[in-house]
């Protein structure tokens, strides 16, 4: 990168006031991300001494498989909230785009191929049913997706009789308990994968640019010749795919598609939706995003739960361990925000 | 000089990395108006959020009445009497005038019933010794810009400010309004108060002011000295160290070009009618008109980005589709530099580069949608090297700039994109002196260069310099159109005449 070169000598009312230069190291130290791989040794640390058992393989696989689950909610989120939005319906998009999957498969007997991309579309479809509600009405994603989430969870419901889908495809089912060198989940290796095209849109991609721009200054960029509306509904379009394939993970990990497998309305993925991107430093009112920070969001997220749970801490306790997290996180955050304002690192 | 009412006196203050203020000294006297000048960066805010408590100062002392004064938050401030409007407004939308005016008192204890009457009969007295033509029940985005201001001050007097500080407090009003507004501020005067302030339009400052301190580069370059017996001249020097150079240009031949923008019988949803006029390849067109004339409105019709309703656009003889912003840039090369440069025009959050580059985007991805840094830094940087964008690097944030250099990536992401036509609208407001005369050679050089221009602004001075044809827009209507001879005294009476003289029609 070239950048521009100004000797300060020759322009004496020259540029920014500007602190000291930091090298690439000592960015990525002050880095959101970070912090986060550092909470994450920590507890891996705390656990590991309370409980050995906290290393040993089978709980890193357990380890691995929830957290690529937890993690691909929060990418669904995620790509929502750097519109300036959020998406509360994710989880019962998942569970439609899954039980759409299960039902190709057991009711209509397609192979898993044709019953996966079906459950995707269902997904896509739904989440851009959202966005294109959202642009049209102009009203806020909060009101939209509260009343989509009710909608399509009790359509979900009333068509598929709540009844689960169990003959799953056992190409499905393998993937879900398929170990790699003994502990790695494919599961995990696959929202990698994803997380890895997530940054590569953001960073390279015209589109992944042009949500941003949308998501920070939706008049700038309209006015710079971006379709503000477009970019809200291809990212409610994609967040609902990203969920369909949480929900699917779900169904291979359980060889099931359950209507109940994300709780009443999908409910039980907000937590883990919300954490993973905002643990992650995406600004939640749009145009800034972190993949990197979602996906070890999404991991402390679901190694702190499964910690505690081996610690034996009741489980209602755990809900509060993870709200005191979200609030220590967002806390220490914003303590490294404003130490970098203030010596105008940023 | 009788006893100042207030004193700083040596004030510092260090930012990492650079020191903002140093020693600087000021007095402010009951019953006058004292101009606190000085180009962007100079000091002027750091030492208005210093008195106002928002700053703690790391050296020197400030008296009030001889008192040591030395606020830790705005609030002791204006306990102090020290209050301030910024150009910002700092109302709350929703809420009624009389709300606004006394949000911190609205009650004497906090459950109990607020007095509507009382609080309407109080906020009355206000609203009248500010001549605000309001009710005190109206809400308050309910009102225009101007009397938003005045609510501003009428709360800060209520509080029984008795040194005000007005931060750019003309930026966006009309010349009426201005003028509504110095009567205020000419009586408060009378009364005693100590007013300060803060504008870039000089004129202004010379038929209001009567003190002057001077802040360059952190420093006084003068202190409360009497205004009387310093011309225009004069304080340029104190503010830019040197001269002012006013460039004396010349006629230019257009009449031989081509019309690049073509506009006949254009009516918007907006409510313009009959829009009629042509731009020359190369030409500067400006387009005179008081806020709220329609000016933005047509531009922004013309962008695509407002709805016209009937009528033809021809874009170099061929009529034009313009559906969308996007077609505006990518298939008839028309850009758009925003008024609003912080609301509109950047994405202050995103870096220089993205923010240059956004128009290029869709030009430059390859066949999967891809972009390459390298692809978008080459045809960003020269324009960026060309304005001399002052910036550490591209990957700089937009929001950390100078508010000139701001306008200077406002200006590049469509010159990056290589527009025909660039509207640019009130490309001047609330930049310095020397940035302002860079934008009016950038908008001649681009001219010359064979762009057509089409200038946006109320700002009379820059008209005439800049424009070689002047529209005249009045209530969503062309009034007339002004060859500009660059006679300031003619044209300015031409322009007037067609807008004063319409109103009287329109009143008969």
């Amino acid at each position: 990168m070239s950048g521009i070169e100004i000797d300060s000598a020759a322009v004496p009312e020259a540029a920014p006031k500007q602190g000291r230069q930091l090298g690439p190291l000592q960015r990525f130290m002050l880095s959101n991300e970070f912090g986060l791989i550092v909470l994450i040794v920590v507890f891996a640390v705390v656990f590991w001494t309370v409980s050995p058992m906290f290393l040993s393989k089978f709980s890193l696989y357990a380890l691995g498989r929830t957290s690529a689950v937890n993690i691909m909610i929060g990418f669904s989120m995620m790509v929502v909230i750097v519109t300036g939005g959020l998406n509360l319906a994710v989880g019962a998009i998942g569970v439609c785009a899954a039980m759409a999957c299960g039902w190709l498969m057991q009711a209509a007997g397609m192979n898993w191929v044709f019953a996966t991309l079906g459950g995707l579309a269902v997904g896509g479809l739904l989440g851009a049913v959202n966005g294109v509600v959202i642009v049209r009405s102009g009203l806020h994603s909060f009101v939209i997706t509260l009343a989509t989430m009710s909608i399509m969870f009790g359509m979900m419901i009333f068509l598929t009789q709540a009844e689960s889908y169990r003959e799953i495809s056992p190409v499905f089912t393998g993937f879900g308990r398929m170990k790699l060198w003994g502990v790695v989940p494919p599961m995990l290796l696959m929202t990698i994968v994803v997380g890895v095209l997530l940054w590569v849109l953001f960073t390279f991609g015209s589109l992944g640019r042009q949500i941003l721009a949308a998501g920070a200054n939706p008049a700038a960029a309209e006015l710079s010749g971006i379709n503000v509306g477009n970019m809200v509904i291809w990212c409610h379009a994609l967040s609902g795919m990203l969920a369909g394939i949480a929900g699917f993970m779900l169904v291979s990990r359980t060889g099931a598609a359950i209507p109940s497998m994300a709780g009443q309305l999908g409910q039980d993925w907000l937590l883990p939706a919300f954490l993973a991107p905002v643990l992650g430093g995406t600004l939640l009112t749009g145009g800034r995003v972190s993949v990197l920070g979602t996906l070890l969001g999404g991991f402390l997220v679901t190694m702190l739960t499964g910690g505690l749970l081996l610690m034996q801490v009741g489980a209602f306790w755990i809900q509060t361990y993870l709200g005191l997290l979200l609030l220590l996180a967002v806390l220490l955050d914003l303590a490294r925000r404003s130490y970098l304002a203030r010596n105008k690192l940023v | 000089m009788k006893a100042p009412v207030f004193e700083a006196g040596n004030v510092t203050k260090v930012f990492p990395g650079v020191l903002a203020l140093d020693e600087v000294n000021l007095k402010l006297a009951s019953g006058s108006i004292h101009a606190l000048l000085g180009e962007n960066g100079a000091g002027k805010s750091t030492l208005i959020k210093i008195m106002t408590g928002v700053h703690r100062p790391d050296g020197g002392v400030m008296k009030i009445d001889g008192q040591p004064f030395s606020p830790h938050t705005t609030r002791d401030a204006i306990s102090s009497g020290v209050g301030v409007v910024y150009q910002e407004r700092n109302l709350i939308p929703q809420f009624s005038i009389a709300e606004n005016i006394f949000l911190e008192r609205l009650s004497a204890k906090p459950l109990q019933r607020i007095d509507y009457p009382a609080l309407y009969a109080d906020a009355q007295k206000w609203l009248d010794l500010l001549e605000i033509d309001a009710r005190p029940e109206t809400q308050v985005d309910k009102l225009n810009v101007a009397r938003m201001q005045l609510v501003e001050i009428a709360k800060a007097l209520s509080l029984n400010t008795r040194i005000l500080l007005l931060d750019e407090p003309t930026a966006s009003l009309t010349q009426h309004e201005t003028e509504t507004l110095f009567g205020i501020l000419n009586r408060l005067r009378e009364n005693g108060a100590s007013l300060v302030f803060v504008s870039h339009k000089l004129e202004e400052v010379q038929e209001i002011c009567d003190r002057v301190t001077v802040l360059r580069d952190g420093r006084n370059a003068c202190e409360s000295r009497a205004l009387h017996g310093l011309d225009r001249q004069d304080i340029v020097r104190l503010m830019i160290g040197r001269s002012e150079q006013i460039p004396q240009w010349n006629q230019r031949d257009i009449s031989g070009d081509k019309v690049a923008l073509d506009i006949r019988n254009v009516a918007t949803q907006d409510g313009h009618r009959d829009i009629n006029f042509q731009l020359g390849k190369g030409e500067v067109l400006g387009l005179y008109g008081l806020v709220g004339s329609g000016r933005t409105e047509l531009a922004k019709a013309l962008i695509g980005a407002g709805n016209v309703t009937s009528g033809e656009i021809r874009i170099d003889g061929e009529i034009a589709k313009i559906g969308s912003v996007a077609d505006a840039l990518h298939q008839y090369g028309i850009g758009y530099v925003s008024e609003d440069r912080k609301g509109e025009g950047l994405i202050l959050i995103h870096s220089v580069l993205e923010n240059a580059g956004i128009t290029v985007w869709k030009r430059l991805k390859n066949a999967f949608g891809l972009l390459s840094d390298r692809a978008v830094v080459n045809s960003v940087d020269p324009v960026l090297k060309k304005l001399e964008v002052r910036t550490p690097s591209s990957r700089q944030i937009v929001g950390n700039l100078s508010g000139g250099n701001q306008q200077k990536v406002s200006v590049a992401k469509w010159l990056a994109a290589n527009v025909k036509i660039l509207i640019v609208d009130e490309p001047t407001v609330g930049v310095d002196i020397k940035t302002k005369a860079y934008v009016h050679e950038l908008i001649r050089e681009l001219a010359d260069s064979g762009t057509s221009i089409l200038l946006i602004t109320s700002d009379m001075p820059e008209m005439v310099t800049v424009a070689d044809r002047i529209l005249v827009m009045d209530e969503f209507e062309l009034r007339g159109e002004i060859v500009n001879d660059r006679n300031y005294d003619l044209v300015s009476e031409r322009i007037m005449h067609h807008i004063h003289g319409s109103n009287e029609e329109a009143a008969e």
